[in-house]
């Protein structure tokens, strides 16, 4: 049984299909990162997963149950699936510790001084605890995302999103993220990676896909695909990258 | 026996006309004592009249127009006095014109000025002779007044004279005008959160149809309700609920509703351009962990647009600050009023509107910045003031 499991996905605005058919399996702790050019559908098929955008049609079953019934089932499907933006999207509003206790807290209504300590442990975990009370827009872009992790981890989920994590921030501050990211990877975590950072890709993933054109054109171990991709697409976009 | 009730009779009359005429006779109570331009100042032997024409020049035609109240007992210790009424006013004959003096509650006497100056300038003395009858007998009594120039000539003399006598009233006006501003914000402030959640909710496909219409109602009763209430101006506005339906039975009221509806609309939509200002991605991150759309608006999505739409909120309280003074149409005496009734004391216009427009400055001055200072306290971005309503 696998975890998630997406079905002849597809996804149209007007006329323009973005996604036309796209069907993959994520297994139990599977590390997958999404590579390709931009327009190819990556960050749409990352945000129809958790139903940011609606399917147009298509299937995407969570342990086997499709929750795209009711706004509740979505919302219940969203706490297990929680996602991590290009733009970080911390609550502006609230401070660093607020932001990561606000959903496990209206959401989960799990109690107060449990989450405070869970809370501390989780922004330990992203090495942000000494930022806890700081607001957001006090912190540098690399410290946003990992605050932005932090806040996805705190749903305890089963999976995450990660919607090209590091393409907003300063060259310099990419480490630091990708770091946070290794280590939430050895943690067993499900992680699904759209991403332009192809050595992080080879070097994290089990599995990694190529899009193109709004279906998966090649999947594979890093192995496989970085090494001796069998389409000629997937050679030309890895020779564009790697340079 | 009978001339001595007649004396007694007589004292005690003299002594409650000193008694009634008195507190009436206080040029520093003005809303009691003074009837357009006319002043007394002292009663009995010393009536003071005052004309305020500009320059104080007093002609006769000007005479001509003075009146005041004049006010004479009914009882006195039990005794029930009647006077023979030959007209209803107190008649001052001029040699030129007849000058009239409106009587007021009681009836009355005939007065005529046996004295009358032949320069008007300045202070000038005259004497009523008035006439009561008692019991078929008719009595005499004397009146000695003056007509003095109360408030001085010149525009500085005439500014400082206003606020040394009406300042209270400014003030209370002032009071009056913060007063009704700030609650009338506050109040706008609370419906204009209703009305700007109600222009944003959109009918989504999950919906059914009784909830599809009942957000299409909100929807568009918000929408309706904005675009009439700041289509049309609050003066016409304080009228149709005031004189229209004499709302709440009280012009207050009244217009504090006024006031609150009016402003409501114009904050609701600053709040609506504040939740559009904010970026989508908050919505969506709020959606990413869980949270539902009510949850998201809440604690996201409110907070920081109340916070990026203060200064402009700010900007309404100061407005209505200024706006207010159209409510004296439907007789609140705010600051206008107040000034529009100080004008009236004397027919000089020009210190109380002077005085008046200085009180407004200051006050839009000082919660200007006020809010400026708590705008940078708490690190919003400042708004500039925008034409009024």
């Amino acid at each position: 049984m696998s975890l998630l499991k997406i079905i002849d996905l597809h996804k149209a605005y007007g006329n323009e299909e973005v996604l036309k058919g796209i069907n993959l399996e994520v297994n139990q702790g599977e590390i997958i990162s999404i590579i390709g050019s931009s327009g190819s559908g990556k960050s749409t098929l990352l945000r129809s997963i958790n139903y940011l955008e609606r399917p147009s049609s298509g299937e995407i079953l969570f342990h086997d149950k499709n929750y795209f019934q009711t706004q509740k089932a979505i919302q219940k499907l969203r706490t297990k699936i929680t996602m991590v933006f290009q733009s970080f999207y911390l609550f502006e509003n609230l401070t660093v510790i607020e932001n990561i206790m606000l959903a496990p807290k209206k959401v989960l209504k799990q109690n107060k001084t449990f989450l405070r300590e869970k809370a501390l442990k989780t922004l330990d975990k992203v090495g942000m605890k000494e930022f806890q009370n700081k607001a957001p827009k006090h912190l540098s872009g690399g410290q946003k995302q990992r605050v932005a992790i932090a806040r996805a981890l705190m749903m305890d989920p089963e999976i995450i999103l990660f919607d090209e994590p590091t393409s907003a921030l300063d060259p310099e501050m990419v480490g630091e993220v990708l770091e946070v990211m290794k280590k939430l990877a050895r943690s067993g975590i499900t992680m699904l990676i759209v991403t332009h950072e192809m050595d992080f890709a080879r070097e994290l993933s089990d599995k990694v896909i190529f899009m193109n054109e709004g279906i998966v054109y090649e999947s594979g171990t890093p192995e496989e695909l970085f090494l001796k991709p069998k389409n000629k697409r997937t050679l030309e976009f890895l020779k564009r990258v790697s340079h | 026996m009978r001339s001595v009730l007649k004396k007694v009779f007589w004292f005690a009359l003299a002594f409650g006309i000193i008694v009634q005429i008195f507190p009436r006779s206080n040029a520093l109570e003005p809303e009691t004592n003074s009837t357009d331009n006319l002043v007394i100042q002292e009663a009995i032997d010393n009536i003071r009249f005052y004309s305020s024409y500009n320059y104080q020049t007093l002609t006769v035609d000007k005479l001509n127009r003075l009146t005041a109240d004049f006010y004479l007992p009914v009882n006195y210790s039990d005794v029930s006095i009647t006077y023979s009424i030959e007209s209803d006013y107190l008649l001052i004959n001029d040699e030129t014109e007849t000058i009239t003096l409106r009587t007021g509650d009681i009836e009355v006497i005939k007065v005529e000025v046996i004295d009358l100056p032949s320069v008007l300038k300045g202070e000038q003395a005259f004497v009523i002779n008035a006439t009561f009858n008692y019991q078929g007998d008719s009595f005499t009594k004397v009146y000695y007044g003056q007509i003095i120039p109360v408030i001085p000539d010149s525009f500085l003399g005439g500014s400082i004279y206003t606020i040394v006598t009406y300042g209270k009233m400014f003030f209370e006006g002032a009071i009056l005008t913060l007063g009704i501003s700030l609650v009338g914000t506050i109040a706008g402030f609370i419906l204009a959160l209703f009305l700007a959640t109600s222009r944003l909710i959109k009918v989504t496909e999950q919906d059914n149809k009784l909830m599809s219409l009942i957000k299409i109602f909100f929807n568009k009763f918000s929408a309706i309700y904005i675009t009439i209430f700041r289509g049309t101006p609050m003066i016409v506005q304080a009228s149709f609920f005031w004189y229209g339906f004499g709302l709440f039975g009280d012009p207050l009221l009244c217009g504090l509703f006024v006031v609150s509806l009016n402003t409501a609309a114009y904050i609701a939509e600053i709040i609506r351009g504040g939740i559009q200002s904010i970026d989508k991605g908050q919505t969506e991150a709020a959606f990413s962990v869980g949270l539902n759309y009510s949850q998201t608006m809440l604690f996201v999505i409110f907070p920081q647009a109340i916070k990026n739409a203060m200064p402009a909120i700010g900007n309404e309280f100061v407005i209505n600050i200024k706006d207010t003074a159209v409510l004296s149409v439907i007789g609140i005496f705010e600051l206008f009023n107040q000034a529009k009734k100080i004008t009236g004391m004397h027919y000089r216009q020009l210190e109380a509107y002077a005085i008046v427009a200085l009180i407004y400055l200051f006050l839009t001055y000082t919660v200007s910045a006020i809010l400026k200072y708590i705008e940078k306290k708490m690190d919003m971005k400042p708004v500039d003031l925008v034409s009024s309503n």
